[in-house]
């Protein structure tokens, strides 16, 4: 199955997680965070697809496989923006887990892309902003 | 004898699933390394054939290791491997005397082929 883009939104600065969140700062030319969120199932299909075994506990491996995904996505769409003139680095990944968290990108919204796949939906939080715009706000 | 390799990522999974590729094609893993640090510690104590180096790490990155790992020995073969292939990062490490560049997510093939370019 080929992954489709659902219906973009924004979210405002303040948003409740999914089950499990993976975060990478970025921080260059533009800097924020983007945050891959999914259920514990999808979460625990991914890592089964990246290990090549099924997941009987989450345990440290299987996050690092879903810590590592959400690096070579975030990654590959630096290495683009940095091909436009846009050059920024990304931080290693950190992997929340746990329902009802409120996390707050302060003043920067998100732009909410959903993409859905054969193994579950993963929801895709871009909260990014040119540094212009931040040394703006800051003078 | 089998060529011994010095596996260096910060991530678990990334180490496993490059030691499976390594011993399914007849490599030797001399060890693993989770950080820039711990590469140029291991480099020095294993004297590995090769290294696959990641970048982005905590502490030391793998541009940084490079370096230091080729101011041990200019002749060490290390291979970068990372997710980030922006062209000044491939360009900053070729000039430092990384020998090849593989962009993540791989597959096992392109591993092995530059690993057999490299070792015969």
């Amino acid at each position: 199955m080929k992954p489709e883009k659902g219906q973009l939104s924004m979210r405002p600065a303040t948003f409740t997680t999914q089950q499990c969140t993976i975060a990478i700062g970025v921080a260059g030319a533009i800097t924020g965070t983007v945050m891959y969120g999914m259920s514990l199932s999808t979460a625990d299909r991914i890592a089964s697809i990246m290990l090549s075994s099924p997941i009987r506990t989450f345990d440290r491996l299987a996050a690092s496989a879903i810590a590592e995904l959400g690096n070579m996505i975030t990654a590959r769409a630096i290495c683009q923006l940095a091909e436009s003139g846009l050059n920024c680095d990304i931080t290693p990944p950190s992997i929340i887990r746990g329902t009802n968290v409120k996390i707050s990108t302060l003043e920067t919204p998100a732009v909410v892309i959903p993409m859905v796949l054969d193994v579950g939906q993963i929801q895709i939080d871009v909260s990014l902003i040119e540094r212009e715009q931040v040394n703006l706000r800051a003078a | 004898m089998a060529k011994k390799i010095l596996i260096t990522d910060d991530a678990q999974f990334m180490r496993l699933a490059l030691r499976n590729i390594l011993t399914q094609n007849g490599y030797e893993v001399a060890g693993e390394a989770a950080s820039g640090e711990e590469a140029v510690a291991l480099y020095s104590q294993l004297q590995p054939d090769l290294v696959t180096m990641d970048i982005t790490m905590p502490g030391m990155d793998g541009i940084a290791a490079l370096k230091e790992i080729r101011k041990v020995n200019p002749s060490a073969v290390i291979v970068m491997c990372s997710a980030m292939g922006k062209k000044d990062l491939v360009i900053e490490s070729i000039q430092a005397g990384a020998k090849d560049f593989i962009v993540k997510p791989f597959q096992p093939e392109r591993v092995v082929e530059t690993l057999k370019k490299l070792l015969g």
